[in-house]
């Protein structure tokens, strides 16, 4: 137990030589396998209150170390996680996803090359007709959703599809689409249309989809 | 393998790992063994048995299994066969009988530095119907240094906990000669697909006992632990349009919005102390790299330049951030003061280097790298730039790595067997293993960190 503790107060003096400010922290979580209360997950109401402490750590992992005599200790359930609740969302973004693209489907995607944000010729005359479209549905509001291939980071291809989302906005807008009519949202790597590790299919998820919003 | 032992261990090592991963430039000797830790010689253990004493016959045998696999996983032991060096060891009992003895003799002659064994079994069942009977395991440890059975562990729990039990015992024996808490009971965090949606998992670091922590439908995305190991942030889309990061409670399941902007919103990163949020935003324009003070909610920006700044990466002190910036034309991974300050380009090989984690001993940063044949692999670099190695060879894409809490090893997503599942390394390229099986999309695994339970 001396250990323990002498391994808490390292790490807490070695957090303080380190000067971040703002390291008040008094108290330092103990270690070990003991359960915490689990409560009924709320995800419905993110953001209330202040936020908690997410930084104490403590040294020995909650090790009480070898004895010559070990007395019994009882081993609980480490880190507990939560059992997700499935009641509230899933099924619904998936449903409202499937109303969109059946709104959307006088509307064509544009395609892009490896490693690139730039309209093709071909992607010009494709965005020609889509603005046509837009010009003569003028209730519709519509999203640019930027796709990437699987190759890459995933964390890349979020900023590399949101290039390509604003390239086909800017470009809608060039040919007379009001701004406001058009929003933009990256989904990277992570909704291909093609799952396939082959050129064709790379080339059919490097993509800028259109797609008529429904409700908000 | 086995002849390899015999002659010198480092000139092999450094051979060996030379031809398996690649090392990119002259000087790959310090390479290779910094990249575990310099000088480190391995401690021989060997396992003599984990008998069964009453219970079902696997028992023993399960938890002997877990045993030796966290013992070859720690890398701080050399997992010895006793069989294998002509050392029967059955019944050691408490270690002072003369069978035992004898058998310590033989071991330490042959070289073994630590010799553990225990027994397993089930704890009367309770009154209470229903309700399983309690596992108990005891374990010993005999040290043949100071020639004496140096102690044990007695450990009581749910047949759940079972493995839980053997890793804990593991972690003691690391602590016992490293001083370090050892990684036997961390946890991995992940993306998983879960019908169309992506959700957050948690599992143990050796891939066993997967948990489902979300269930918001559409996409989670890139978890991050905090240093206390109780919360996960991460980007999540609301409503398909826009991207929050939120933090959640693993114990609850209760959600904080860190940050709700327009545009991107990806990448975050706690601070070492926890107090700050790194994260990528793209509300001003462009992707760039913003700080959240967590207690006050001030934001400051780091960047500011007209390209992509994302995925930042604290320093061990929190000092310092690597970052990936495409300011250059493709993506390469830069370095930072926490304040925006001093801003210099780490990578210069490759058109392609993004992903950038710092190791927890501060002296390598992992990243993806794209090589000559337009491979995405995992590569390493100081923080000087002076030494690079890269870590993964072959087909697939490699994506994601996160470092274990030890510095040794490296998890991250591969679609080398086809589709897109979590491995581990070691960080200098030895023993792929993979550590998931079920689903066809994992991806984003994050190592937690050691302390807790």
């Amino acid at each position: 137990m001396k250990k323990i503790l002498c391994a808490c107060g390292l790490v807490v003096a070695s957090v303080a030589l380190i000067g971040m400010p703002g390291c008040s922290k008094k108290s330092v979580q103990s270690g070990g396998d003991s359960q915490s209360t689990v409560k009924a997950a709320d995800s419905s109401k993110p953001g209330a209150g202040s936020l908690p402490d997410t930084g104490a750590q403590s040294g020995g992992g909650g090790l009480q170390g070898l004895n010559k005599n070990p007395s019994e200790e009882r081993v609980g359930n480490g880190t507990v996680v939560a059992k997700a609740d499935s009641s509230i969302n899933a099924g619904r973004q998936l449903d409202e996803l499937r109303a969109e693209q059946a709104a959307s489907a006088a509307l064509r995607d544009v395609l892009f090359g490896y490693d690139s944000w730039a309209i093709t010729e071909e992607g010009r005359q494709v965005l020609t007709r889509d603005a046509e479209w837009m010009k003569s549905n003028q209730g519709a509001q519509v999203k640019v959703e930027g796709h990437c291939d699987e190759r890459g980071t995933s964390a890349y291809n979020l900023v590399l599809g949101e290039k390509r989302a604003k390239a086909v906005r800017n470009y809608l807008v060039e040919l007379g689409v009001g701004a406001k009519r058009l929003s933009v949202v990256s989904y990277g790597k992570e909704q291909p249309s093609c799952n396939e590790h082959t050129e064709s299919c790379y080339q059919q998820n490097r993509r800028g989809h259109l797609v008529v919003k429904a409700g908000k | 393998m086995r002849q390899v032992k015999w002659l010198s261990l480092l000139v092999c090592g450094f051979l060996l790992s030379a031809g398996a991963v690649g090392i990119l430039e002259s000087g790959a000797a310090d390479v290779f063994l910094e990249a575990t830790r310099p000088d480190f010689q391995k401690i021989s253990l060997a396992v003599a048995e984990i008998r069964n004493v009453g219970g079902p016959d696997w028992l023993g045998g399960r938890i002997e299994e877990v045993l030796k696999k966290d013992v070859k996983r720690s890398l701080v032991f050399d997992l010895v066969d006793l069989p294998g060096l002509g050392i029967k060891a059955h019944d050691l009992g408490t270690g002072m009988e003369s069978g035992a003895k004898a058998v310590f003799k033989q071991a330490s002659e042959n070289g073994v530095a630590v010799l553990v064994w225990g027994n397993a079994g089930l704890k009367e069942a309770g009154t209470d119907a229903g309700k399983d009977a309690d596992v108990s395991m005891e374990g010993l440890v005999y040290d043949s240094g100071s020639d004496e059975v140096i102690g044990g562990k007695r450990y009581v729990g749910s047949p759940s906990v079972l493995r839980l039990m053997a890793h804990r015992f593991v972690d003691e024996l690391v602590f016992r000669y490293t001083g370090e808490p050892g990684i036997a009971r961390t946890k991995i965090a992940y993306v998983a697909e879960h019908g169309a949606a992506r959700e957050l998992f948690v599992m143990d670091y050796d891939g066993h006992d997967a948990r489902q922590l979300t269930a918001d439908g559409f996409l989670d995305l890139m978890p991050r632990w905090s240093p206390d190991r109780r919360f996960l942030v991460f980007t999540t889309y609301r409503n398909r349009n826009t991207q929050d990061i939120d933090m959640i409670e693993l114990a609850t399941g209760k959600r904080w919005t860190l940050v709700s902007l327009g545009g991107l919103n990806i990448t975050p990163a706690l601070s070492p102390d926890g107090t700050f949020l790194a994260f990528a935003s793209s509300y001003e324009g462009n992707s760039e790299l913003y700080l959240l003070d967590t207690r006050t909610k001030a934001l400051q920006r780091l960047t500011v330049n007209p390209s992509g700044d994302l995925s930042p990466s604290w320093s061990p002190t929190g000092r310092e951030l690597v970052f990936v910036s495409d300011r250059g034309g493709g993506p390469q991974v830069f370095l930072m003061g926490s304040d925006g300050s001093n801003v210099r380009r780490l990578t210069f090989e490759g058109d392609y280097n993004a992903a950038p984690v710092w190791s927890p001993r501060g002296n390598w940063i992992a990243h993806v790298c794209r090589t000559p044949r337009k491979e995405y692999k995992l590569c390493l670099i100081s923080p000087d730039g002076q030494k690079r190695m890269q870590v993964t060879t072959g087909p697939g894409v490699d994506d994601s790595p996160s470092w274990s809490p030890d510095g040794r090893h490296l998890v991250f997503s591969s679609t080398i067997d086809g589709k897109s599942h979590i491995y581990m390394i070691d960080a200098d390229g030895k023993n792929l293993e993979r550590l998931t099986f079920e689903g066809t999309r994992n991806s984003a695994p994050s190592w937690s960190p050691a302390s807790g339970g």
